[in-house]
């Protein structure tokens, strides 16, 4: 998506404004980065034509490059819905987080990540989460504590629980996906199909490989006989549908949150 | 079991890797640097740009800088590039909790090493603070060698509907004491407030259902924003406070938006209070008169 050399766009107030209401959020989904966009363009551009958001963000992008920032688009792992969030293209740490986290909190992230990259379903149990306390850097923490702490981050968008188990947020992906695969080279999984970073996904049961299941439901698309791209069997998995922004509004709730997210993903 | 993270081989690899803000012993920075473009190169979809033409003067700086401190070693633009990022997001995380940021604690926690060109970086951090967000760093007051954001946006009332967070308290309990504040001369006593704020529900030792403490917003949140002053009126029995703007109150609004606020309360004309409005004409005719210590802040 971006070029080697981009040519420099312009900053206006809209895009200012766009930019500091954005960073209020950690993650934003497309449908309210495009009511945030109309609500920029309303304050000081009345007139104007909204631009098609892809051109707005890659613009703002371009002024950003020399901060060594950008505004991210990503899509859920589990119902393909996108998400924006404004990145760090340089530093390969968890330092956004550092900021509103003690760093015994910090290290039960840390924690938390690596049992989540380790495990095969892309899920940490609470349990063994908690059982990991006493490791932790800083300050002693009880369990109870690290369970506050853990919905401290679902809180904020860090982590996903679901049923006792947690995974890691799109936000989380997008800030840190770098990060992950620059610390973790030997542990992460790649999705087949896309190459990027995956946690949660599908994997065929007889050469391994693993595709998000976003990536799934648009390689399947239509496709009466699903069969690995890799090793050509036969695709176990149930296919999920690929994402529509129209029906998931009309619909009201999503499927996804009939999948008991007890957090809403935003 | 999840194999031990490699390590990259940079000075500092765990230390590096765990430290956020604090990169300041950058004795390694130039190796880092390279290995960090190393590093990006594999991952060419996710690499910035970093087609640049050698830097001009910056260059012949930090070729002058590496024979005076050769420990150091010579600094890249793309490295001095990437301070100034980190400078400017230390400053928006610093100021999104409204605390006025220490030059100290900026050169602790973004620029170490770098001290000898801090005044550039902080001059550039300015410079992308403005152009890219709209936010102008200002010097709390002279010499104070603290700085704040002042949005040059004006917050809009619709905004609220589109943040993910509660915004700065430009409306609402901290406007109504600026303005009890003003219209009462500048000055007001503690007792005073509270009589006012009583008549609109709010009591010091009552937990609100907006504001949860008020007296903890008034007299500390407030104050540590730098919004109010809070001093103890001496020789009272029994003790007594009075309140009057703080500095960032006045990099941040001004009387004649306080007292239209005022004037709108009350559904009137802030002409309705002659010596009120001559004192913020006043002010205004003192705010377009350009500043001799000037906004944008100095070494």
């Amino acid at each position: 998506m971006q070029g080697s050399t981009r040519r420099m766009g312009v900053m206006t107030d809209v895009h200012r404004r766009f930019l500091q209401l954005l960073m209020t959020h950690g993650v934003l989904e497309e449908w309210d980065v495009k009511r945030l966009q109309r609500h920029c363009y309303k304050v000081h551009d009345r007139n104007a034509t909204v631009d098609k958001l892809e051109d707005f963000i890659n613009n703002i992008n371009s002024v950003l490059e020399s901060l060594y920032i950008e505004i991210k688009r990503g899509v859920t792992e589990d119902d393909g819905r996108p998400i924006y969030a404004l990145v760090n293209l340089a530093t390969t740490s968890i330092s956004k987080m550092a900021t509103d986290f003690a760093e015994n909190e910090l290290d039960l992230f840390r924690k938390a990540l690596e049992l989540i990259i380790d495990s095969e379903t892309g899920f940490a149990s609470s349990t063994n989460i908690l059982n990991l306390v006493d490791q932790l850097k800083g300050k002693k923490m009880r369990k109870k504590e690290a369970e506050q702490v853990l919905q401290k981050f679902v809180q904020s968008k860090w982590l996903i629980e679901k049923e006792g188990e947690f995974t890691l947020h799109g936000r989380a992906i997008l800030e840190m996906e770098q990060y992950i695969r620059e610390t973790y080279p030997d542990a992460v999984k790649i999705c087949n199909i896309c190459h990027s970073l995956l946690i949660q996904g599908q994997s065929c049961e007889t050469c391994g490989i693993r595709m998000h299941l976003p990536c799934v439901a648009k390689y399947f698309q239509s496709n009466a006989e699903p069969r690995c791209p890799h090793c050509n069997d036969y695709w176990p998995h149930e296919i999920p549908e690929v994402f529509d922004p129209e029906k998931q509004r009309e619909a009201g709730i999503s499927k996804s949150n009939k999948k008991s997210l007890r957090s809403r993903q935003h | 079991m999840l194999q031990k993270p490699r390590n990259r081989g940079r000075s500092g690899g765990q230390a590096e890797r765990d430290s956020d803000w604090s990169r300041g012993g950058n004795s390694g920075a130039s190796r880092a640097g390279e290995h960090a473009r190393a590093r990006r190169d594999g991952f060419a979809e996710e690499a910035p740009s970093t087609s640049r033409g050698p830097g001009g003067s910056q260059g012949s700086q930090g070729a002058r800088r590496s024979q005076a401190s050769p420990a150091v070693g010579p600094r890249t633009q793309k490295q001095q590039e990437l301070k100034v990022s980190e400078l400017v997001q230390f400053l928006l995380i610093k100021d999104q909790k409204k605390i006025p940021i220490k030059r100290a604690d900026i050169l602790k926690h973004v620029i170490g090493d770098y001290k000898d060109i801090f005044p550039d970086l902080l001059k550039r951090a300015a410079e992308r603070l403005q152009y890219v967000f709209g936010y102008k760093l200002v010097e709390l007051e002279p010499k104070s060698n603290t700085y704040i954001l002042i949005n040059t946006l004006e917050p809009v009332e619709e905004d609220a509907e589109v943040r993910g967070d509660q915004g700065t308290p430009t409306t609402g309990l901290l406007m109504i004491v600026l303005g009890l504040i003003f219209m009462k001369g500048n000055t007001v006593k503690e007792t005073e407030v509270w009589d006012f704020l009583r008549r609109l529900g709010v009591y010091p030792t009552k937990k609100h259902f907006i504001f949860g403490d008020p007296k903890k917003l008034i007299t500390e949140d407030f104050v540590r924003q730098r919004y109010l002053e809070y001093r103890r009126i001496p020789h009272t029995d029994p003790v007594d406070y009075e309140f009057q703007w703080g500095p960032r109150t006045n990099l941040e609004t001004s009387k004649m938006k306080v007292l239209k606020f005022v004037a709108k309360v009350h559904n009137q004309d802030p002409k309705d209070w002659p010596a009120q409005y001559c004192e913020a004409l006043a002010d205004e005719e003192n705010r377009a008169r350009p500043q001799p210590s000037g906004s944008a802040p100095s070494s």
